[in-house]
């Protein structure tokens, strides 16, 4: 598990234990989760090239 | 007959019929707002003058012959963070307190073209990041059906104006439940359209992959006569969808006969969606898919995937989307934040990047399955929220035995379908015993709107819900 007090720290950024909780089962879920992901395909669309701007719209 | 009373296909026959003047109308509308938003502080800018002025030009539009349709001389509101030129635009923040835009945001000026009225900017949840619409800056949105609850958010404002009478129209916003929590929690109807299908220029962002625009209305009708007015290709929103027409009116209206809804599949899920629910939600949401068997449609129990995990999914994007758009304001003006927005932007600032993108590779897997599963059925009918509208300033609540954060249970069965990007219609599903509204989802295909209030519109003949109003809208007059 992340340490979420050092990175918080690293930011300047105060964690309350609330926040703490959040991002530790937010981190504990995503972990599980990647057993769902497809490692062979593309990651994601991030970025897409457009064809030049139809003024006509 | 008052604008409490009227639904806004009413409204718009009455203009048509001469029966009424948009100017009438948007004076009541404005003599309600003077009276009754001290006590719902639905309203953050009212815009009296530009209201007048606009009713007079539909007026002499009407009478010089010209139609520009079901909207034409329709007082309406927008959520205070769509760009209104001239016109104080804050988000619900102390950020944006001054920020006057010089241009409209799409569906204010596509609102416009279509002849509305603009009466004024509704009041929200701090930069649309929450769902109390308990605003530290502007104070509390409060719910007409009772003033010690909250209207749910972040589109508080135009649910509570919509509901207790003060307009007959009022755009919101939804990232995470954002226009159908407030509408099940007052008692109106709302619909967050397909990602892409109403423009987001000039709205100002919470996470970009995860905001959609759309209408809250009486009814769905009146909701499907908004979407085709706001609907449409845009090409200075970079998420606009081509090719997708709105709904068709003439499929919709006119309405008194009960529609048949044999041929329609709607999919119940077993899991997830009926879990920890107030019993009377649980009950109320049963009624209304038994109503939809007795007007012929096949009711089909399906499994989804797990709602915690895509909630998770979602709430990992919009963090980091909102942190991202944050940035350049919580560095220098963080003082200026409410406390609870300031948490979660620190939160977002936390995530890696890494766990960002797994979000999206897991977020398109996770449309693929719903994809499947909404190739089966037509829609499905799920709760909007598990609970009714909470106390202002409640922060937990206790459902089945457990307790839970009211944000959380507020947003647990809406905020998935944001990361999915489906249209989801909330209409009224009943009421409580002590009277507080209940309310349910319609989720349907990408681009599946006409399908979706169709189905709604049938549910809503059938049932009779939207016509029960706010004791506070019916004093009024």
């Amino acid at each position: 598990m992340r340490d979420w007090m050092a990175i918080a720290a690293g930011l300047k950024i105060e964690l309350d234990d609330r926040m703490k909780q959040t991002l530790e089962g937010l981190d504990k879920t995503m972990l599980g989760l990647r057993g769902l992901i497809d490692w062979q395909e593309e990651p994601v669309v991030q970025s897409s090239v457009l064809p030049p701007e139809d003024d006509a719209g | 007959m008052s604008p409490a009373e009227m639904t806004l296909i009413d409204a718009a026959r009455a203009l048509r019929a001469g029966q009424v003047s948009s100017a009438e109308l948007t004076e009541q509308c404005l003599s309600r707002i003077e009276r009754l938003n001290p006590a719902l502080n639905a309203f953050l800018t009212v815009t009296a003058d530009i209201a007048r002025a606009q009713a007079r030009q539909a007026d002499e539009e009407r009478r010089g012959g010209m139609d520009r349709g079901p909207l034409h001389g329709i007082p309406i509101a927008h959520k205070d963070l769509f760009c209104t030129a001239g016109v104080r635009t804050t988000s619900g923040s102390k950020v944006f307190e001054h920020y006057v835009p010089n241009f409209d945001a799409a569906v204010v000026e596509r609102l416009r073209e279509a002849g509305a009225v603009m009466l004024g900017k509704t009041g929200m949840h701090e930069h649309a990041y929450g769902i109390t619409c308990a605003n530290p800056h502007f104070g509390a949105v409060r719910n007409p059906w009772d003033r010690e609850r909250i209207p749910g958010g972040s589109s508080g404002g135009s649910a509570a104006a919509v509901a207790a009478g003060l307009c007959l129209l009022a755009t919101g916003s939804d990232t995470g439940g954002s226009i159908r929590v407030p509408a099940a929690y007052c008692g109106v109807t709302g619909l967050k359209p397909t990602f892409g299908l109403v423009s987001k220029y000039g709205a100002l962002p919470l996470a970009f992959s995860l905001d959609h625009a759309g209408p809250i209305a009486r009814t769905v009708r009146d909701v499907a006569v908004a979407l085709a007015g706001m609907a449409g290709y845009d090409r200075r929103d970079p998420s606009s969808a081509r090719g997708h027409a709105p709904p068709l009116l003439e499929d919709l209206l006119p309405p008194p006969a009960v529609a048949s809804l044999a041929g329609v599949k709607i999919g119940i899920p077993e899991n997830f969606f009926f879990e920890r629910l107030d019993p009377q939600v649980d009950n109320a949401v049963h009624f209304m898919a038994y109503r939809a068997q007795d007007l012929g449609a096949e009711l089909v129990a399906l499994r989804v995937p797990d709602g915690t995990q895509l909630n998770v999914i979602a709430q990992v994007t919009l963090l980091v989307e909102a942190a991202a758009i944050h940035e350049p304001y919580i560095r220098k003006r963080r003082k200026l934040y409410g406390e609870d927005v300031r948490t979660l932007i620190d939160m977002g600032r936390l995530i890696p990047g890494v766990d960002y993108v797994q979000a999206q590779r897991l977020r398109r897997r996770a449309q693929g399955v719903y994809r499947s599963i909404l190739k089966q059925v037509d829609c499905l009918l799920v709760p909007t929220t598990p609970i009714v509208a909470p106390m202002i300033g409640q922060t937990e609540v206790a459902i089945d035995g457990q307790t839970e954060d009211v944000r959380l249970a507020s947003t647990r069965l809406v905020r998935g379908f944001n990361a999915l990007g489906l249209p989801a219609l909330a209409v009224p599903a009943g009421f409580t015993r002590g009277g507080l509204p209940i309310g349910m989802q319609l989720v349907g295909r990408p681009f599946g709107e006409q399908e979706l209030l169709r189905i709604g519109a049938a549910l809503e003949d059938a049932t009779g819900h939207v016509a029960r109003r706010p004791e506070m809208a019916a004093d009024c007059g």
